[in-house]
């Protein structure tokens, strides 16, 4: 069964491998190579998924040394890397038939070097979360999917601004790696190739004090691949904004979540115990902690503030991640107490972090491809000049719609199961712990921030008006090419958001059958079924120590039904007059019509808090 | 039989959320030395706005704006537990349920105002957003400090638990903030910026006609009854009496009390800018997570 993992692995890297070779000779005819690299990744990506369906549900495959001529490699592919695999898989197909499509927006650059870099790319990012060491494997990796996706963001590289962008981006990234290296070498004894198994008993021998330093360099590392703040500010927004926009779904969506695998598996796999080193779990699980809320708080506010439809974005994955990133933090304090209560919603935390990792990718990924499909159909992404599409393009505005309504976390999109399982659970411990329970309420604050980014985005998009004067040409929906794969993960959208328990079991079992981490006992130990309430209506918990149901929660289904019921009634109230319906243009107040001068621009909009944020940084000079 | 109760709220609502309405307008118009309409003229409003012809500019998002709005408010007040009595749809809920589906409705009046294309619908949109960021985390912790006392986020557990067994310091602050940011919440003056009539006439729903207009109307009426309700469910809970009929009379008499106090404050107090708004809402959001911060200690 081992080698069968793992030889299935082994040959889907060698597709990926090979169409990065084959397909680069078909550049010519960019639709034909378009589709050949679709072809290769999904066949690749299929493979992919079928090592995650086997280990996510039950056969977790332990360390293994992989010979590839004379260097020897550890893989590791149990239940944790199987989820992250099916998200890169995933993505990656989705993204790949985008591009065929897509790709025709730039008819005066070469495809050869794009689709050379696609395979390396999600090929690196395979190696990132299957590879199980710090030094060899993980070098090659992580310059695999770094190199590889420098040229991707470089790929307009006649514009200097980009070449600027990518630049810095390949300088920071290769500086986080550095980081990485030290830490892991800090660890006496240390040889290159070593297993992580091996590094954390030779890290077990030593003196526990050394565990700032190792640690604090690794979470610096893994950090900026993830962009915490204030280390993704400085290369994120630059790097993903000028990517192409499929790029940039996989770099928003998928890369920085290997950030994000880094700093799990560090914190909860990477942990001796021994007598000499006892680790420091509620220590790293505050900062993470604050880190994260940090994070989701600038990174969100800052998104606020742009202008250019793909920063919005890229700045508010900093937001989201910050999501991720304190949740990690949240249940790493939680599980490091003594108290049962707080251990439980230890578990309920990590679940919604995890659980958020999903869903970010989906919601994030069909944004990116939306102001992709925009910047198709129009030619601009900036805010201030777009404006009234949602007649031209009804069909990706729908799917921006719901989208923008996940990632803002409006029941029952995919955003709120995970944000409530995130904050309810920080708020509940909040009873106990204060700062869990300020950082709680920090978390549901910004989540109305990021309700205010995603209105601008969207009403400025769609709504509103502006395209009549500023797009140019005529414009035209986006063709089936760039619909299917956006309408795929608009439904992913709903689905994650009405049925979390189907979710939340496979996360269960994730933690369950990956073995060595510090909350496999936990996981495996509490009778997940007497805390956990989850049916077709929701998820619910309930705590030791207080009778009832103390968070019934991630209910979306009975939410959306009463919300249909209403919506009926609403409908009926408002045919009950029997009134006659006409279309007239816009009473303009006064004004002989609407034009670029009398308009509202987008940067007008929300001026009363930008000023308010102004020293959270990311302003934007007008 | 639960299940009945739901209905039992929102017929209430539905049928009372024009009466105070109209109190409050009866109010405002003694105050300023005029007769003013019979309270029952929101009523009147309701039904000759739904007969009314309805103008469109045409797109299916500025039709949908006013559906979302009404339907958010009926759904938030399903979950609510009028008359101390929780309803069947309590326990599948928790706040932040509530405080997202309250978001909600501000999320219709957005999409309505951006979708009309009208420049002062979108000043209106802009300023609506302002105070959804800050005005949200006053109502969130309302419910947070009841929920810290109780250890659970469930919408009755959360709501009960903030004044019972008396007054704590905490409640005390809590209520203070409330009520100030009452006027806030349901967008009245001085906090009326998102509307402002004389000044960017009615803001998001300028361009709103006809019975798409009852419908926004007949939210924002549902929506000020709500928090009226909100208040006296968790601030004043000793005049319970255990019998259900019972406690909704003497509920509906205090949330009438509390309407006449917006429409009297709202009569006496001239519009604040957005700006000026703006940093009062700072003041009383800080002031909130002092009363979360005193209720953590026990205070």
């Amino acid at each position: 069964m081992n080698s069968d993992v793992y030889g299935i692995l082994l040959t889907a890297m060698g597709i990926l491998l090979a169409s990065s070779v084959i397909v680069p000779f078909a550049a010519g005819k960019r639709k034909y190579a378009g589709w050949l690299n679709f072809l290769f990744v999904t066949v690749a990506g299929v493979m992919l998924l079928n090592i995650s369906y086997i280990t996510v549900f039950g056969s977790s495959q332990l360390s293994q040394l992989l010979h590839f001529g004379p260097v020897g490699i550890y893989f590791m592919v149990d239940s944790f890397s199987g989820f992250f695999i099916a998200i890169i898989a995933f993505m990656a197909m989705i993204s790949a038939f985008y591009s065929i499509s897509y790709m025709e927006h730039y008819p005066e650059y070469s495809l050869r070097g794009f689709y050379v870099s696609y395979p390396l790319f999600i090929l690196g990012m395979i190696g990132m979360v299957t590879v199980d060491d710090l030094s060899l494997g993980f070098t090659i990796s992580w310059q695999l999917m770094t190199i590889a996706s420098y040229f991707l963001v470089k790929f307009e590289y006649r514009k200097p601004e980009i070449v600027r962008g990518a630049n810095k981006y390949l300088v920071l990234m290769e500086l986080a790696w550095v980081f990485i290296i030290i830490g892991t070498f800090m660890v006496q004894g240390a040889g290159i190739g070593d297993s992580l198994h091996t590094i954390v008993q030779k890290m077990g021998a030593m003196p526990g004090n050394y565990q700032y330093l190792i640690y604090g360099l690794i979470l610096c590392g893994f950090g900026f691949k993830a962009g915490i703040f204030p280390l993704g500010q400085l290369w994120l927004p630059d790097a993903h904004s000028v990517a192409p926009s499929p790029i940039s779904a996989l770099l928003s969506g998928v890369m920085l979540k290997t950030g994000v695998y880094g700093i799990l598996r560090t914190f909860f796999w990477m942990v001796p115990h021994s007598e000499t080193f006892h680790y420091n779990g509620s220590f790293w699980g505050i900062l993470i902690a604050s880190i994260g809320v940090v994070t989701l708080f600038i990174g969100t506010v800052q998104s606020m503030k742009q202008n250019d439809s793909k920063r919005l974005l890229a700045y508010s994955s900093i937001g989201q991640v910050g999501y991720i990133i304190f949740g990690i933090g949240a249940a790493l304090f939680m599980f490091n107490t003594q108290s049962e209560f707080l251990r439980l919603l230890g578990v309920i935390t990590i679940i919604g972090a995890v659980y958020h990792v999903l869903n970010h990718a989906v919601f994030k990924g069909l944004l990116f491809l939306t102001s992709g499909s925009v910047l198709f159909a129009t030619g601009t992404k900036d805010l201030n000049r777009l404006g009234g599409l949602l007649k031209l393009m009804p069909v990706s505005a729908v799917l921006a719609g719901i989208a923008a309504l996940s990632i803002s976390g409006v029941p029952p999109f995919s955003g709120f199961a995970s944000k409530w399982t995130l904050i309810s659970s920080s708020l509940l411990a909040g009873s106990e712990v204060l700062f869990l329970l300020i950082f709680g309420i920090i978390a549901l604050f910004t989540s109305a921030i990021t309700l205010s980014c995603y209105v601008k985005f969207f009403g400025m998009t769609f709504t509103a008006s502006g395209h009549e004067w500023n797009a140019g040409h005529k414009v035209k929906e986006v063709s089936a090419g760039m619909l299917l794969p956006k309408i795929v993960l608009a439904a992913l959208c709903i689905l994650q958001g009405l049925l979390p328990f189907v979710y939340f079991q496979t996360i269960i079992g994730v933690f369950q059958y990956s073995k060595g981490s510090i909350v496999y006992s936990v996981f495996n130990s509490i009778n997940m079924n007497d805390h956990l309430f989850s049916s077709m209506m929701g998820v619910s918990v309930s705590v030791p120590g207080i009778s009832g149901i103390a968070s019934s929660a991630a209910v979306p289904a009975v939410v959306l039904l009463v919300f249909l019921g209403a919506l009926l009634f609403s409908y009926l109230l408002r045919r009950s007059g029997g009134s006659e319906e006409r279309e007239a243009d816009t009473w303009m107040c006064g004004y002989q019509d609407l034009h670029n001068g009398n308009r509202y621009l987008n940067r007008s909009m929300f001026a009363s808090l930008k000023s308010i944020f102004r020293w959270t940084g990311g302003n934007v000079k007008e | 039989m639960d299940i009945l109760l739901v209905f039992v709220n929102i017929l209430i609502f539905i049928a009372l959320a024009p009466l105070f309405e109209g109190v409050i307008r009866k109010l405002t118009a003694k105050v300023q030395s005029r007769q003013g309409p019979p309270v029952v003229q929101p009523y009147y409003d309701l039904i000759k706005l739904l007969g009314k012809e309805s103008i469109t500019p045409g797109n299916w998002a500025f039709k949908l704006a006013p559906l979302m709005a009404l339907s958010s408010i009926i759904t938030a007040i399903s979950f609510i537990p009028l008359g101390f009595r929780a309803t069947a749809l309590t326990q599948y809920g928790d706040v932040i349920t509530v405080i997202y589906l309250l978001t909600l409705g501000s999320v219709a009046i957005l999409l309505g105002a951006l979708s009309s294309k009208n420049t002062y619908a979108i000043i209106g949109a802009s300023r609506e957003m302002a105070t959804i960021i800050l005005v949200e985390p006053v109502l969130a912790m309302t419910f947070i400090v009841g929920a810290v006392k109780a250890k659970s986020l469930g919408i009755d557990a959360s709501m009960f638990s903030l004044s019972s067994g008396g007054y704590g310091w905490a409640s005390v602050l809590m209520m203070v903030v409330f009520i100030l940011a009452l006027q806030a919440f349901v967008g009245r003056q001085p906090f009326d910026t998102t509307e402002a009539e004389i000044e960017i006439l009615e803001g998001p729903f300028i361009e709103y006609s006809g019975p798409n207009y009852a419908l926004f109307k007949l939210y924002m009426m549902m929506k000020q009854m709500f928090y009226a309700v909100l208040f006296v469910t968790v601030f004043i809970p000793f005049l319970k009496t255990g019998y259900y009929a019972v406690d909704i009379a003497v509920q509906l008499v205090e949330v009438f009390a509390v309407t006449c106090f917006i429409g009297l404050v709202g009569a006496t107090n001239p519009r604040l800018r957005i700006d000026q708004a703006v940093k009062y809402y700072v003041v009383l959001v800080a002031l909130s997570l002092t009363a979360v911060g005193m209720s953590f200690y026990g205070v």
